[in-house]
Formats: C-alpha cells, sequence, structure tokens
C-alpha cells in the first residue's frame, strides 16, 4: 500500500515541479553567496521581494487553477481586476473616501468584479459557449469599458491614504547587513496564505469543489451524476470575478498606485505558471500546492536574475520557456493517461 | 401485485415531425434479463429515457410494482429503485475509484462537506454487493473497460437497483471480458434484481437473455421469451427482411500468392509468423485480444516494427516502411477504431471518399477541382447504396454501417492488391453487416485479396475461405473450407 502511495506520488507533475524548486533554492543560494536564506534571521531581501511578487500572481493563479481544473479558460480575469480597481479607487477619490481604511475601496471593487464575473458566467452557463472564446471577448470588452467608455485615469500621488498605509502593512522588519537597507515582509503575504487554505479546503473537502473536478472530468457524467452544471458554472465565474476585484485592489494598495493599464497581458504569465504546477489543460486536474509551487519557481527565477548577473531580457525567454514546457508535459500526461 | 416489475402500455412519443416511439408496449419481469433489440435508431434509446425520466412521454401508461406513475424525473426514477449505466459509464476518469463510487450518493444525499470516512464506507459498501475488489485509490482513467464497468455496475448498486439498464454495455469489451460481464449479470440477476439489456447483437442477446423485446421504427415487433424465439426470426424482426447467411464462396482464386509473409517477427508483438495469401482469397486473421492479431496488420501497413523475416509481393521481397509507401504498394488498410482512425467526422462524406486518392484528382499546381470530386464520390455513394441524400454532409450525420461503407470505398478507390480489414463490422447492425459482407464477398471475387481480421467468430466462419488462429503471438492453427467452425476456433484459441 505504501509503495502503491510512492509510485501515485512520483507520477504527479507536483512532485517534480517541488524538486525542480528546491534545486533552484540551492543554485540561487550559492551563487548569490548565501542571500536567498540567512540563519537565524531567515528572512533577507530578496526572499521578501520573491514573496511580495508571489501575493499578487499567487492569488491570481488560484483564480485561474478553479477555472481550469473545471475544465474552461479564464483569460478575463486580469481584465476584471483591472476595471475592478480603476473604477473603485476612482470612486473613492472623487468622494473622499478611504482616507482611514481600504475597506470601501475592497468592497467596491469586490462588487464590480463580481457583476463582471456574473456576466461571464451567465454567457458560459447558459449558452454553453466555449470559455476561452467567450472571456477573450469579455476581456476585450472590459478593458474597452475602461478605457474608452469610462476613460479610467492613472492614479498615483494622489491615491486615498487609507490604501497607501493599508499596503505598506509589514509582518517583519529588518536591514541587510552588508548595505543596511531596511526590507520589510509585506502583510499582505497573509491574504495569499488565507486564500490558499480557503482555495484548498474549498476543492478537497467541499462538495462545490469536487463538483469542479467532476465537471472538468466529465460534464455529461457530472450532470448524470446530479450536479447542477448550469449553477455551478455560474457561482464559479462569478466568484473568480468577485475574487479578481479584491486582488486588484490588494495590488494597488501595495503598490501605491491604479494603473488601468497594468494587468494587460497578466493572465499569460499566470495560466502558464498554472499549467505547469500540474492543472490539466483537459480539465479535472490541478492542486493548490503544485500551482504556488510553480508561483514560487517563476517568482523566484524573475527576482534572481540580476543577483545571479542574467541579463534581465532573459526573462522573456525564460517565460517562454515555462509556457512551452508546461503545455508539452500537461499534454504529454494527458496522453498517457488515455492509453 | 403484478408478475412484472415494469409495465409499459401504448407508450407515443413525438419528436416534431419524427413519430419516435408508435405505442410501445413493454414490461420487465423481476429477476430477469430483459433485452431490448433493435438496429440503430430504432427507438430504443427514445425508451430508455422515458423510462429513466429524461424525456417525458406524450402518451402511455407505466405501472412500477404495480404502482401507476403519471410523471417520472430523474430523481424519481433513481428513488423507485431504476438506474441506468449508459454506454459511456458515466465516470470520472481524473477521480479516485472510491470518488466514482461515492459522488452520486454525496449529491443525493444532498452533502456539502466531504468527508473521507464516508467516502470510503460508501465505496466499500458498493464494492462489496458484487463482491468486487479493487484498489479504492487507483485512478479510474487507468482501469480497463471491464473494470470501469464494474465500477459503473457497484455504483448503480448503491441505490438499491430494482432495475438495472445496461445500454450496449459489451460494445468495448473482448469475449473474455464480456463472459465476466455475463457472470455479474446473471449473480445480479439471481439476487432478484432485472436486468435490461440493450444491444444487437444476436450471440448476446440469445446467450444472456430470458425475455425479448425487439423494436423497428418506433414500434415493437416482438415482445417475449427467448426460448420461443429462433435466431432467424430474430433477424427477420430486427431487419424486416430475410437474411441468410451468406456464405463466402470463392470463384476467382489466383495460382500465385500475391503476398507471401516469412518467419515475420515483431519483438514483443508477434514472432514467426508465416502464411501467404493469393488474389480472390478472403483470409480470416482470429485470436483474443492481445494474441497479435492486430499488430500483424499494423506490421503489414508499415505502422510496426519488424525485428525479423521477410514480406514478399508479387514475388518481389519488400520492406514497408510507412501507411504511405504501402499503399503505394497498393496494400490498404481499414482500422479497427473507424471513428477516430479511419474518418474524418465533422468533414463531408465526399471529402472522405476521396481522401487517400486526392493525387488522382490534382491538376497542374496542386489544385483541386470540386466538382470532380463530388462527381467521384457519388459513383461510390450509389455503387454502395451509401444512405446519404448529399455528399456534402458530414460523416458524422451517418450510421456506424455506412460509415463502414466510406471507409471501403475510401480505400477501393485506389486499386489494391491486398485489402486488410480489422473488425469490419463492429458496432454495425445485421443489415447493415450483411450488406458489408456482401461486398466484401463481391471484392475479393473480382480478384482482390482479403484480409478480415475479427473476434465476431460468427464473422470469420461465413466469410473467410481460409482462417488462421493466433494466440500469445503465434500462429497456432490453420484451416480451410469446411473445417471452418465456430466450435474448431474456439478449441484452439482456448
Amino acid at each position: 500500500m505504501n509503495k502503491a502511495k510512492l509510485k501515485r506520488m512520483t507520477r504527479k507533475t507536483e512532485f517534480y515541479m517541488l524538486i525542480v524548486l528546491l534545486l533552484l533554492c540551492v543554485v540561487v543560494q550559492i551563487k548569490s553567496g548565501g542571500k536567498l536564506i540567512t540563519l537565524p534571521g531567515v528572512f533577507t531581501r530578496l526572499n521578501v521581494t520573491v514573496l511580495r511578487t508571489m501575493v499578487v500572481d499567487g492569488m491570481f493563479a488560484m483564480c485561474s487553477l478553479v477555472v481550469m481544473i473545471s475544465g474552461g479558460f479564464d483569460l478575463s480575469f486580469p481584465a476584471i481586476a483591472a476595471l475592478s480597481y480603476s473604477l473603485a479607487t476612482t470612486i473613492c477619490l472623487n468622494n473622499g473616501w478611504c482616507a482611514a481604511n481600504p475597506l470601501a475601496g475592497f468592497a467596491l471593487a469586490v462588487a464590480i468584479g463580481w457583476v463582471l464575473g456574473m456576466l461571464n458566467g451567465w454567457i458560459i452557463s447558459n449558452f454553453k459557449l466555449n470559455t476561452m472564446i467567450v472571456t477573450l471577448g469579455t476581456q476585450t470588452f472590459f478593458t474597452g469599458i475602461s478605457m474608452g467608455l469610462l476613460k479610467l485615469k492613472e492614479i498615483t500621488s494622489t491615491l486615498p491614504e487609507g490604501m497607501k498605509t493599508f499596503g505598506k502593512l509589514y509582518i517583519f522588519e529588518s536591514a541587510d547587513p552588508a548595505s543596511g537597507i531596511r526590507f520589510t515582509l509585506s502583510a499582505m503575504v497573509l491574504f495569499l496564505i488565507a486564500l490558499c487554505a480557503i482555495v484548498s479546503f474549498m476543492l478537497n473537502k467541499t462538495m462545490f469543489g469536487r463538483a469542479l473536478y467532476a465537471i472538468g472530468g466529465n460534464e455529461v457524467s457530472a450532470e448524470r451524476a446530479g450536479y447542477n452544471v448550469k449553477k455551478t458554472k455560474f457561482l464559479l465565474y462569478s466568484a473568480v470575478g468577485a475574487l479578481a476585484g479584491f486582488i486588484g485592489m490588494i495590488r494597488v494598495c501595495m503598490e501605491s498606485q491604479s494603473i488601468p493599464k497594468a494587468m494587460i497581458g497578466k493572465e499569460m504569465t499566470i495560466i502558464p505558471a498554472v499549467i505547469l504546477g500540474g492543472a490539466s489543460i483537459y480539465g479535472g486536474e490541478g492542486t493548490v500546492f503544485g500551482t504556488m509551487v510553480a508561483v514560487g519557481i517563476i517568482s523566484l527565477v524573475s527576482n534572481s536574475m540580476l543577483i545571479l548577473g542574467i541579463d534581465t531580457y532573459w526573462q522573456q525567454f525564460f517565460n517562454g520557456l515555462v509556457i512551452l514546457v508546461g503545455v508539452t508535459v500537461s499534454a504529454l500526461q494527458a496522453k498517457r493517461q488515455k492509453q | 401485485m403484478s408478475e412484472y416489475l415494469l409495465q409499459m402500455t401504448g407508450i407515443d412519443k413525438r419528436f416534431g415531425g419524427v413519430h419516435a416511439l408508435d405505442h410501445v408496449n413493454f414490461a420487465v419481469r423481476p429477476g430477469k434479463v430483459m433485452c431490448l433489440a433493435g438496429e440503430n435508431g430504432c427507438g430504443k434509446s427514445t425508451l430508455v429515457k422515458i423510462i429513466s425520466g429524461v424525456y417525458t412521454r406524450d402518451e402511455g401508461e407505466v405501472v412500477f410494482e404495480g404502482q401507476p406513475i403519471t410523471h417520472i424525473t430523474p430523481a424519481e426514477a433513481t428513488r423507485l429503485g431504476i438506474q441506468v449505466i449508459y454506454q459511456d459509464l458515466s465516470i470520472f476518469p481524473n477521480l479516485t475509484v472510491m470518488e466514482n463510487l461515492a459522488i452520486n450518493s454525496e449529491i443525493t444525499a444532498n452533502r456539502r462537506i466531504v468527508n473521507k470516512k464516508r467516502w470510503e464506507q460508501t465505496a466499500k459498501e458498493a464494492l462489496s454487493k458484487i463482491g468486487y475488489d479493487i484498489d479504492l485509490y487507483a485512478k479510474m482513467g487507468d482501469l480497463s473497460v471491464a473494470d470501469k464497468q464494474l465500477v459503473a455496475i457497484c455504483r448503480a448498486l448503491l441505490f438499491n437497483a430494482k432495475l438495472i439498464i445496461m445500454d450496449e454495455p459489451t460494445t468495448a469489451l473482448t469475449k473474455k471480458e464480456v463472459d465476466a460481464l455475463f457472470k455479474t449479470v446473471r449473480q445480479l440477476r439471481d439476487s432478484g434484481i432485472a436486468i435490461m439489456f440493450i444491444s444487437h447483437k444476436t450471440e448476446e442477446i440469445f446467450e444472456i437473455s430470458d425475455d425479448v423485446c425487439i423494436m423497428r421504427n418506433g414500434k415493437n415487433v416482438f415482445s417475449g421469451r427467448t426460448s420461443e424465439l429462433t435466431k432467424k426470426d430474430f433477424t427477420y424482426y430486427m431487419t424486416g427482411r430475410e437474411l441468410e447467411d451468406d456464405y463466402f464462396v470463392p470463384t476467382n482464386i489466383s495460382k500465385e500468392p500475391v503476398l507471401k509473409v516469412d518467419h515475420l517477427t515483431w519483438n514483443g508483438k508477434f514472432h514467426d509468423v508465416s502464411f501467404d495469401l493469393r488474389k480472390g482469397e478472403i483470409l480470416g486473421i482470429t485470436g483474443l485480444l492481445g494474441s497479435g492479431r492486430t499488430e500483424l496488420a499494423l506490421a503489414l501497413f508499415g505502422l510496426g516494427k519488424i525485428n525479423g523475416g521477410t514480406i514478399t509481393l508479387n514475388g518481389q521481397q519488400v520492406k514497408i516502411t510507412s501507411p504511405i509507401d504501402a499503399q503505394k504498394k497498393r496494400i490498404g488498410y481499414v482500422p479497427e477504431d473507424r471513428l477516430t482512425e479511419g474518418l474524418c467526422l465533422r468533414q463531408p462524406i465526399a471529402d472522405n471518399i476521396m481522401l487517400s486518392s486526392l493525387k488522382q484528382l490534382t491538376r497542374v499546381l496542386g489544385t483541386l477541382s470540386h466538382d470532380e470530386l463530388f462527381e467521384k464520390s457519388n459513383e461510390w455513394v450509389k455503387k454502395f447504396s451509401i444512405a446519404t441524400d448529399d455528399a456534402h454532409k458530414h460523416a458524422s450525420t451517418l450510421s456506424g454501417g455506412n460509415q463502414q461503407k466510406i471507409v471501403l470505398s475510401k480505400w477501393l478507390n485506389n486499386d489494391l492488391d491486398v485489402l486488410i480489414l480489422n473488425g469490419p463490422t463492429v458496432g454495425v447492425d445485421i443489415g447493415a453487416k450483411q450488406d458489408i459482407h456482401a461486398l466484401v464477398h463481391d471484392l475479393a471475387n473480382q480478384g482482390l485479396a482479403v484480409i478480415i481480421i475479427s473476434d465476431d467468430l460468427a464473422e470469420v466462419v461465413v466469410n473467410c475461405n481460409r482462417v488462421i488462429v493466433m494466440k500469445d503471438g503465434a500462429i497456432v492453427g490453420e484451416m480451410t473450407g469446411d473445417r471452418i467452425t465456430e466450435d474448431h476456433i474456439l478449441e484452439i484459441i482456448r
């Protein structure tokens, strides 16, 4: 039985990705002269930056993961996030809200994201269309609303104080021993951890989560088994919309700016990461753990390049490689399963 | 209480202008196996969908366990103890066996939170119903079709099923797996469960069923005990015409063999296979799944790896390196799985027919003449009486038998010396089967050398003038003429 368990584990993509991540850590640690982790303090300027990049990317990856498990593709979540936070911050700014705390901004962004997500969900569940095509359409449509219809502007220095201070909250502070530069571990990491825990619980321990796997595995069977596929899909896409709005607002607070165009093309780095983490492009497969490992690999590489003396132009090359490797592995696995 | 578990009288259903079910009468006895037989499109699946509550009937009465049922919904059907095992088994290939077993009852119980212990318990209970043992944590997609089927049966039993409807359960199974399935079916029957078995395979129906209901064009043309029915009557009821087994009589066998295979070996698949084939012959190659019969065909078509031995075509020793090479050497192959390997379902019928002979149609610069393409393909449509009014329609609009005719005509368009047919009538109705057989007989008598690879022994016996039996990658027997009987073949295989 134990042997069977081990065999099952080694057949999973996550297992290999974890090995890759650990190897990468060792390489970066040695090449950078021990800058990735120092003992006993653990945190360094490098690793808090890696974690900081993981917050938004990791949370977005959760959006993408749940949709991919259900056998769909969501290309629109960055556009939803952008429209939600741009509109929400503009409203807050115009009304003088969020001077003390960002709650109103979050509430607005979530509400807007929810409405946009419902539109996705309604189209996908009612007309049974290809999710990639639908969200490609809504993505452009939402960006169009933000840029053309509402003409939302960049908000930088005038961003409400409440949002700025919230984004600067930290749970750990230290100084680099060599340069003396102060660094902090952003408190936003807690949101990432909480979201991972919630999504993981939802996927594994609730019937809704199992419904996503079931639908991704075989939609017709899921319907015959008694799942309300239409309702599940509607709920899924609206929840992802609301979540995208929330994540967008976190990003605004962390960056202390709201830029409507900042999210364009984001899906093209998130989706490959999710696939690399073991989610199947055909649906029905994927875990929170694998996804986070893959997001970790990508953040680690992109943040270590400078330290390792690699030209940042190579980042594009690396991202491209991730897409190719991830999709190939996923397709090969699906093929093996069919046989 | 009446003698019947389920009794349906005067069931009528129309879809727009189509009269799908015309006052069908139908009854199932508890603890018996009843076969619902009929050719494709006769209304079998519509009837099943009415029983399972997917469709609502327009007219007619349904009585279940003596109680009249006015309106059936899928949930109501489950509550009554009616379970349908669909042809695709309704499984989730990405989930574990345990989840596949438990998920339906969890949904029915309207659970929100997953409790692994309860799931495991449910799954174990399901497996214990037929005493079936399998790793609960194995991934469903990794199981064989037969195992998947048993899991689906166990799952159905969880709902205290009184009637289990199995929709063409034997389609993807080997003979051995069918025997195992029948054992389970008998076990269920003896425990008092009624089984409704949907099939169009004559042998199976006579082997397993107590009662038969035969449908044709939305009407039931026979219902009664299987023992009161002869195979001849059965075929008549199914097709509406008198069909006689039309044994192949070779009239045009050449002196010299067109194909000669000597000690051909594909390591791990088959070894030391030798035979020859003359023009005008139909050679049967049979054996169990895994005996090397399919691999032999693949090797002859350039899709295998030849480790030793020789192939001689028309007296010349040749190497066949690829399917294109095989075609150049005038060898054709019709694969087992015609849907995925032999046809482009979402392409017009005409394009499918002409697919492997486009070279004949190309003009300068490699352009195609569409008029010519349709003209030529229409010739085949007529010749094979393919049931379509327009060759522009997609191949998917045709029934299995007609699709098989397309695959055949595709090959016959090129002048062939040798045609290899792998399972030529799998999933094809009796009527269409006869047509295809007659066609192959004609082709052979016109001078084509044909190899039929099949595990349908009746098919081999009727159509071949010579039969080779394979077992574990080697030829274990060869017979000709009157010596070819099902019993004789079985004797060698076992």
